[in-house]
């Protein structure tokens, strides 16, 4: 990101980057950025909190307005509120893990408990009026089928012309991932944390994609290998034994 | 609060350690006041409008996004799983602050927005963007754009 900020300044655009990784932009030395203390993937901070984002926002944009420089690294004070967890939260209900962890049970549970999250993720919807669905352009149950399929070691065909299998396997996975994480957010507001903990540790979608990868990473394709190993499971949930 | 000190420390290391290019220049451009300055937005987080052609990898180019994209028609196709999509799932702001540029315009804080914002794929090499990012600096200067805000994810 500093380094995009170089580019355009050097064509005459000033530029101000919010910096979520202080260490890079020390090293790129940017003309002008904020260090904000947020987690990965909230430059802005909170979500539904506009007098919270304005700080921010402002507090980057004013430095626009320092008259000395090269190099401004500013650090923004307050942390994330909603960062911290929502006590009264509890998620949707799913079915508990079955004794049969094959591939095909696997696979089975995860099409079935799609159609248990429907009405939670409504309530999503008419919450926020938006969703983060759709990469693979599929609906969500041809989405869980789909990643069935291939946890069951059909290796199914691409769906979607000019897309390849593996690919359309990382965006129906990520597609997945967004209709589990809203769903789970329908009421309450849980922690990114919150969320994690429940969707990778208790429903038969993070079993399923666990399991995915596994199998992947057993596989001769290397393309299929590299999407395994790197975008299925965030390195902070891959299991030991996975 | 998040800080690299609560990641994997694997993780961590190599976000800390990432090769970053070492410029030779250190570019520094003034303007006029923030009440006159017309602001757009460019985000590594791999944004692509509903519909537009998602990134597939390390792509190099940007994708356009039109300042009346529909918060529900703004989607994330960065590679990297490795950070919180949550908060962008629910209020684009969180990545995408537009509500937040256009309140600041509609006081008089800033002077405009701009009628384009742009997104590219941070996992990207930055040299392998020079190009693109100089190309795309033409364009915000046809929308008369003289203010960027940089937002990572």
């Amino acid at each position: 990101m500093s380094a995009l900020g170089h580019y355009l300044e050097e064509e005459g655009i000033a530029t101000v980057a919010i910096s979520l990784i202080r260490p890079q932009t020390k090293n790129t030395k940017p003309p002008r950025a904020l260090w904000v203390p947020f987690e990965l993937g909230r430059p802005f901070g909170p979500p539904g909190d506009p007098p919270f984002q304005r700080r921010v926002l402002l507090a980057a944009l004013r430095l626009l307005e320092r008259a000395k420089g090269p190099v401004i690294i500013e650090d923004f004070p307050d942390d994330d509120p909603r960062a911290k967890p929502d006590p009264g939260w509890r998620p949707p209900a799913v079915p508990a893990a079955s004794a049969d962890g094959s591939a095909e049970a696997l696979g089975a549970r995860l099409e079935s408990e799609i159609p248990l999250l429907q009405a939670a993720h409504e309530r999503w919807l008419a919450r926020h009026g938006r969703s983060a669905i759709g990469l693979s352009a599929l609906a969500i149950e041809d989405c869980g089928r789909y990643v069935a399929d291939w946890l069951r070691g059909r290796a199914p065909a691409s769906p979607r012309e000019g897309f390849s299998a593996p690919l359309m396997l990382r965006f129906a996975v990520d597609d997945l991932k967004a209709y589990y994480l809203e769903a789970g957010a329908g009421v309450g507001n849980p922690s990114s944390r919150q969320l994690g903990d429940w969707f990778w540790n208790e429903t038969a979608a993070g079993a399923a994609i666990h399991a995915l990868r596994t199998a992947c990473l057993a596989s001769d394709d290397e393309r299929l290998k590299l999407i395994a190993g790197n975008f299925m499971v965030p390195a902070a949930r891959v299991r030991s034994a996975s | 609060m998040t800080r690299l000190t609560d990641l994997p420390p694997a993780q961590a290391q190599r976000l800390a350690e990432l090769e970053c290019p070492d410029f030779a220049t250190r570019p520094w451009v003034t303007g006029p006041a923030l009440s006159r300055r017309r602001v757009a937005i460019v985000s590594s987080a791999g944004l692509v409008v509903r519909g537009d052609n998602p990134f597939r990898g390390r792509d190099a180019d940007y994708r356009v996004i039109p300042a009346d994209t529909k918060p529900e028609d703004l989607l994330i196709s960065h590679i990297s799983i490795n950070f919180d999509r949550t908060g962008f799932q629910e209020d684009w702001n969180v990545v995408f602050p537009l509500d937040r540029l256009r309140e600041l315009a509609a006081e008089g804080v800033i002077g405009s927005v701009a009628r384009i914002h742009y997104s590219f794929m941070g996992a990207t090499d930055p040299v392998q963007m020079e190009p693109n990012a100089r190309e795309l600096a033409g364009r915000l200067k046809q929308d008369r754009v003289d203010a960027v805000i940089l937002s990572p994810v």
